[in-house]
């Protein structure tokens, strides 16, 4: 169901562009050849955009966007769904303004599913697709295995932090599951609250009737279950609730130390390509 | 048939001193815990003792609060990377069967010796496996903060990873090949000590450093794995006896919560040898502390007859070294913790 509405939109917005861009000839579109920038996020991020409507300007090509829900399935009652087909629409306005300017072709597409997968079908269908472009959040190799086209990514440095802008997968894949533009910071504080709350709630229950607990809970036998079940359920409130707490006051793990490890933070890609091997074949001169 | 649920059995009442004390208690406890995978407990089972709960009851109530909180250490850590969990489920289960034995032990003691006699057993176990152990570990944080690269203690381990005994083990995380031959001892003393004194992590961490060959920074997370497979088992058979205070148990854990994060986030500041460096001194003064409250169940079993003023201030002196080692322990994690922090914010502002 998710994924029809997905498509639906997709087609819509191919049908916009192709309306937009009525003047250049059907025959003619079939010819042309595309560069492909493919982003997971609803909004692409705008140096990858820039990029490639420069390139594409430069070289005549055009633009096909997609941008790929990779959690079609996500349990929240369709809500990231349409969270991100709505980011989706605002990226591909942006984008078509942009393209308009500089009268670049521009098509859009939504799709759901393995990003690869997404690639390499793309690459075989009917358009002539030259090289992919992807966006922050992909990874390299995840397109690499399965494109038959070179594939690039984009550096980007953050104006002011002077800091290159790594791969935002490990922030939007938590926040972006249930809060496409909540913060961190407050994301702990609400949850501090919300689980302090509880943490209260049981402590309030268990002490208000000390009396009645302490002669069930020390009974034996199969009463032992009262004890290990009420830990147990205060190990998740008050866990969560001391987790958020401490991170709400800014006081977390050394960024030095965690930052290998590979439950917490994903390898950079443009990093890694700003340093990666021109391994196509070329022509040497002997004289 | 007199098991520990019948009338042997006594729960204190609480007040406002003892509420808050067992937050704070359960406070450090927790960051001890958090920090050096285990030890938390130690500190517990005697300030319980020394607010009057009897042995058995402590015990209890602070295993049944040990499992919740090395499950959230445990998940804590797990993040940082530094957990095996390969390695800390074999460990549980082996320590498992070695709880079960030791519950049967201090069951024998309460019902020959009575409640003074079990308090003077557990007693007289921490003392000797504090000194010895905790005198270990001492020097041979002396000996890595000293030298640079992998510390010489790890000698015995390497020779043990040497002897291919079937079946042979590998743990990734740890970074290590064994056989199981030699984990299941260390896993059993663990789970016997755990039994005994609710702590065996002061068998589990030095015997996964020493003899498995792990880095105190993984030995002291994977402990928190086993203190929860254990201290789970335990718990429900110490609950089955009817002996888990619940309302202590909840006191302690609100503390050690807290406690238990901060701990964990404090190892991914620190070097290597101050996991060691404050398990030893915590472990050592703790020792002093046990050593004097050793007289008053002495007189109990009228082994001794030290006069009463005395047994009365040797029992203040005992509970005065306990608050001084949670002290310790305490600022020195807080310190550590704080003082790298600051270095790295200093080191990311300028870079």
């Amino acid at each position: 169901m998710g994924q029809g509405k997905m498509k639906n939109i997709a087609k819509q917005s191919t049908v916009d562009d192709a309306t937009t861009n009525a003047a250049s000839p059907l025959a003619e579109q079939e010819k042309m050849s595309f560069i492909l920038v493919v982003t997971r996020n609803g909004h692409m991020t705008e140096p990858v955009m820039n990029y490639a409507i420069n390139v594409a300007d430069h070289l005549k090509y055009g633009i096909l966007a997609v941008h790929i829900n990779t959690l079609p399935f996500f349990s929240d009652g369709g809500r990231r769904e349409v969270l991100f087909a709505a980011a989706m629409q605002e990226s591909a306005v942006v984008l078509r303004a942009k393209a308009g300017a500089k009268g670049v072709l521009v098509e859009h597409l939504g799709e759901s599913g393995k990003i690869g997968k997404v690639v390499q079908r793309l690459c075989h269908s009917g358009k002539k697709i030259e090289f992919v472009v992807i966006d922050q959040g992909i990874r390299r190799e995840e397109v690499t295995s399965q494109a038959p086209v070179p594939v690039f990514s984009v550096i980007s440095i953050h104006a002011g932090t002077n800091q290159i802008n790594k791969t935002t997968s490990y922030k939007t894949m938590k926040i972006g599951e249930l809060f496409m533009s909540t913060t961190s910071k407050k994301r702990h504080v609400k949850n501090c609250f919300l689980f302090g709350a509880l943490t209260a709630g049981v402590y309030a229950a268990v002490f208000t009737n000390q009396d009645l607990v302490m002669t069930y809970f020390t009974k034996g036998g199969l009463y032992a279950l009262l004890p290990v079940a009420v830990v147990f359920a205060v190990s998740y409130v008050h866990g969560n609730f001391t987790s958020a707490f401490w991170s709400a006051l800014g006081i977390e793990g050394s960024k030095i130390t965690t930052v290998s490890q590979p439950a917490d933070v994903r390898q950079t890609v443009p990093a890694a390509d700003a340093v990666r091997k021109d391994s196509r074949p070329r022509a040497q001169v002997s004289v | 048939m007199h098991g520990p649920g019948n009338e042997i059995i006594q729960f204190i009442d609480l007040n406002t001193f003892t509420i808050i004390f067992l937050f704070l208690v359960g406070f450090v406890g927790g960051l001890v815990s958090g920090f050096i995978g285990s030890g938390g407990a130690f500190v517990l089972t005697p300030a319980m003792m020394s607010l009057g709960v009897p042995g058995t009851v402590a015990v209890a109530s602070n295993m049944c609060h040990k499992f919740p909180k090395a499950l959230v250490g445990s998940i804590k850590r797990y993040k940082y990377g530094q957990v095996d969990i390969k390695l800390g489920l074999i460990m549980g289960v082996f320590a498992e069967l070695g709880v079960q034995v030791g519950i049967v032990l201090q069951r024998h003691i309460l019902e020959i010796w009575g409640q003074a006699g079990s308090n003077l057993y557990v007693s007289f176990v921490f003392v000797f496996v504090l000194v010895v152990v905790g005198a270990y570990v001492m020097s041979d944080a002396m000996k890595m903060k000293h030298t640079v690269g992998n510390a010489t203690s790890l000698t015995l381990a390497k020779r043990l990873q040497k002897i291919e005994l079937w079946p042979m083990l590998t743990f990734k995380t740890a970074n290590l090949r064994i056989s199981m031959w030699f984990l299941i001892p260390v896993a059993l003393a663990t789970g016997m000590l755990a039994a005994t004194i609710a702590v065996g992590g002061f068998i589990g961490v030095p015997g996964l450093m020493y003899i498995i060959g792990a880095t105190s920074i993984v030995a002291s997370a994977t402990e928190l794995v086993i203190a929860f497979v254990m201290g789970l088992g335990g718990t429900l058979i110490w609950a089955y006896y009817g002996t888990v205070d619940i309302r202590l148990t909840l006191l302690i854990l609100a503390g050690s919560l807290f406690g238990v994060q901060l701990g964990a986030i404090g190892t991914t500041y620190v070097k290597e040898y101050m996991i060691k460096y404050v398990m030893a001194t915590i472990m050592l003064i703790v020792a002093v502390s046990r050593f004097f409250a050793m007289p008053k169940y002495l007189n109990a079993l009228h082994v001794t007859s030290f006069a009463d003023g005395n047994v009365t201030l040797m029992t203040q002196i005992s509970f005065g070294v306990m608050c001084l080692a949670l002290l310790v322990g305490a600022s020195i994690i807080l310190v550590s913790l704080f003082k790298a922090r600051s270095l790295e914010q200093a080191i990311a502002v300028r870079g």
